[in-house]
């Protein structure tokens, strides 16, 4: 225990001494958290249109307010006829809608008419809410105008729960929790366990009578404390910034941020230990690190679309157990009932890499 | 034969081959030009997917009777709902939302029947997991939808609505989300192999020392920078034809505008990423501050060029701010022209930026690498 400590206390005394480190570790979450909590919106808003009126009468002006009634979708400035489908290839407007010179006098007559709708496919996701708000603001546009009441039998109470207003911060913040807690703690712990070995110093560890097991909990017990401080850091920054507070009796989120720092020291100590200089440690917590936590922990987009044998690694991604304890903290708010299982699984995942790292080390050791 | 002789002589052909006979001899380079874009791409591509798909649904059929299970079919016959629980419970639905066993609840009042038939308004409830904004914004949208045609359906005179919209989707017709993703990771994969192989390249000679070697060669200090460039411009342009063929084969990516113009605006972003790569190298002392600097200047302008989220999204703010993004351009460039099969009369202003950024990355960084050698 004593040499536990010792060597941590050696651990935090050489980390306060490199600057570019220091400097790493605190401005690069920031950076991160500024970047992710503000840039990552899934929603758009204010999608640039371009009309074309052929029928130019008062109930063809109106369906137009009504389409920019909603802040769905925003105007772009007026262009010659032939130049509507040059809009959409130049990017400057996401779809065109085609009001026809008979609009007025078909509804009038109680005939339908036909709206034609071009749509940039480019971005999928995007177009399909297109099609659909214009789909719903036509509908909506009919009743509102007294010309077709509305024949809905059935009517739908819709309720969102956990997140009424839709906001978007709400789903995007917590996971960035996840994202910055499993990265930098991870990349810290990578770069001094791989010094140790650049610099030869890691013979005189294994001269001495400390075991791997040691060694690495000491490591492990200095970076955790970084992290402790990164972390509440960086969750009382971002609830400020992003208005976001506890919703869930907190117990289970304290002990889920523990377990899960417990997790990214010993994942960057681990490839510390298999990687030989500290550029392919760096890279190797990069690039493992940070596309995983980013891509298949469910942090953009929801895990169900993760195809199948991908999905295989997303579940025992730790990130991805954080990342549903940290939404249902500021969210969901269930507790302990919802999320029990995650603590137990990052449990696990810890054990696992603890024993990875000490048999990388070991093998490295002469044997006894 | 002799003047190949002497061409090969020459300072500076001999530093290409020099450059060309270390870089293959490094493995740990090749390793880099080829392992992490493969990987990337694929699982990019597998699993940044952004449809709204498979939403799971619980069900309460209170009314259980033949009009309550069309709509419940309505709901489920497409991709876009997955039943799974049927139960009587609504305490029990609201636990299943709770721990996020189902996203979605839909319930069906016992009297759904006699108030249809009555030809009163029947109520339904719906309700989501809002957790996800996103996704519960468009389920919704959908519910609505899905409801008001079962709702149509069900009456016999059947008037069709006034309004039709009849949409078209242009260059996507089948909507494949991989499509709007892949062009962006191409983007993301070039930026990060060139910036990070240029600027680990040009820091190993500084940390080996060798630099002050080839300063005593005859060479002047724009042919050793040259002969560096050449062989990884040349390389990276292997990268690029890499991105491509996985692009075309592995996601079906379709190519609709010009290959060659392709290939040429690639090669502009391919000199920017070596632009900021030998700056990164001249900032930095050793390779790991390389990397650690790098990771700091490629994340926001990864994040911010709608490579992964579209730009549209973004607060205006951050919108404006990716003008100043070389990636976004060339990002921009790329589905323009692989998908929208627009050329060079629509994407010049974002030629003329990525031409910009290159010139300027590329004047100061090797300004700085001769001051630095001088």
């Amino acid at each position: 225990m004593k040499r536990i400590i010792s060597q941590c206390i050696k651990e935090l005394a050489q980390f306060r001494r490199d600057r570019l480190t220091l400097a790493l570790a605190i401005l690069l979450p920031i950076a991160t958290l500024f970047i992710y909590g503000y840039a990552i919106r899934l929603e758009t808003k204010d999608i640039p249109i371009v009309i074309q009126d052929f029928s130019m009468t008062p109930l063809s002006r109106s369906y137009v307010e009504q389409l920019f009634s909603t802040n769905k979708f925003a105007a772009t400035p007026r262009i010659g006829k032939a130049e509507v489908a040059s809009a959409i290839d130049r990017g400057i407007a996401k779809a065109a809608i085609i009001i026809p010179p008979d609009f007025d006098r078909e509804i009038k007559n109680n005939k339908t008419s036909t709206i034609q709708v071009l749509i940039d496919g480019t971005d999928a996701n995007n177009a399909r809410v297109i099609q659909n708000n214009i789909k719903a603001t036509s509908q909506a546009f009919l009743r509102s105008s007294q010309l077709q009441p509305s024949n809905n039998n059935v009517v739908t109470r819709t309720r969102l729960w956990f997140n009424p207003g839709r906001k978007e911060s709400l789903y995007i913040v917590p996971g960035v929790f996840g994202v910055i807690l499993w990265i930098f703690p991870s990349l810290l712990a990578a770069i001094a366990m791989v010094r140790e070995k650049e610099r030869g110093t890691i013979l005189q560890v294994y001269a001495s009578s400390l075991t791997a097991a040691e060694l690495l909990l000491g490591k492990l017990l200095a970076y955790f404390l970084i992290g402790i401080a990164q972390a509440i850091f960086v969750i009382i920054l971002g609830a400020i910034l992003f208005q976001i507070s506890l919703v869930a009796e907190p117990s289970s989120f304290i002990i889920g941020t523990l377990l899960f720092l417990t997790n990214s020291v010993m994942f960057g100590l681990m490839i510390g230990t298999r990687a030989n200089s500290q550029n392919a440690a760096v890279q190797g917590v990069a690039t493992a690190g940070f596309t995983t936590a980013l891509l298949l922990s469910g942090f953009i987009y929801p895990l169900s679309n993760i195809p199948f044998p991908l999905s295989l690694i997303s579940n025992v991604l730790p990130a991805r157990y954080y990342i549903e304890l940290s939404r249902d903290a500021f969210v969901r708010g269930t507790g302990w009932l919802g999320i029990w299982y995650a603590p137990i699984v990052l449990f696990l995942t810890f054990l696992f890499l603890f024993n990875v790292a000490r048999r990388n080390l070991s093998r490295m050791q002469l044997p006894d | 034969m002799n003047f190949i002789d002497r061409l090969l002589e020459t300072p500076l052909i001999a530093l290409i081959l020099k450059e060309i006979n270390q870089i293959l001899r490094n493995k740990q380079l090749m390793f880099l030009l080829l392992f992490p874009p493969t990987v990337q791409l694929l699982v990019f591509g597998f699993s940044l997917n952004p449809d709204v798909q498979y939403i799971k649904l619980g069900i309460i059929d209170y009314a259980n009777t033949y009009e309550s299970r069309e709509l419940i079919a309505a709901f489920t016959e497409n991709d876009l709902f997955q039943p799974k629980i049927y139960t009587y419970s609504q305490e029990e639905l609201g636990q299943e939302v709770r721990t996020g066993k189902i996203t979605a609840g839909l319930v069906i009042p016992p009297d759904f029947n006699r108030d249809l038939s009555q030809n009163k308004s029947a109520e339904i409830q719906v309700l989501i997991d809002g957790v996800d904004a996103n996704t519960a914004g468009i389920a919704n949208g959908y519910i609505n939808q899905i409801v008001n045609q079962y709702s149509r359906s069900l009456n016999e005179n059947k008037s069709s609505p006034l309004v039709q919209v009849q949409s078209v989707f242009l260059y996507n017709p089948g909507l494949l989300s991989t499509w709007f993703i892949i062009p962006g990771v191409i983007g993301l994969v070039l930026n990060l192999t060139s910036t990070l192989v240029s600027a680990t390249t040009v820091v190993r000679e500084k940390d080996s020392g060798t630099l002050e070697q080839l300063l005593m060669t005859p060479a002047d200090a724009w042919e050793i920078l040259l002969a560096k460039i050449v062989p990884l411009f040349v390389l990276l342009m292997g990268d690029v034809l890499l991105a491509l063929s996985i692009a075309r084969f592995m996601f079906k990516v379709p190519l609709r505008g010009n290959v060659i113009l392709f290939f040429a605006f690639a090669g502009l972003y391919v000199l920017v990423g070596i632009g900021i790569g030998i700056m990164l190298a001249t900032l930095a002392r050793s390779q790991q501050q390389v990397i650690l600097i790098s990771f700091f200047i490629n994340l926001p302008v990864i994040q911010l060029s709608g490579a992964i989220a579209p730009i549209e999204s973004m607060p205006t703010f951050f919108q404006d701010l990716s003008w100043f993004n070389p990636l976004r351009h060339f990002v921009t460039i790329t589905r323009g022209l692989l998908l929208k099969g627009v050329g060079i009369e629509v994407l010049w202003p974002n030629v003329l930026m990525l031409a910009i950024f290159a010139v300027v990355l590329l004047t100061i960084s090797i300004n700085r690498f001769r001051s630095q050698l001088s």
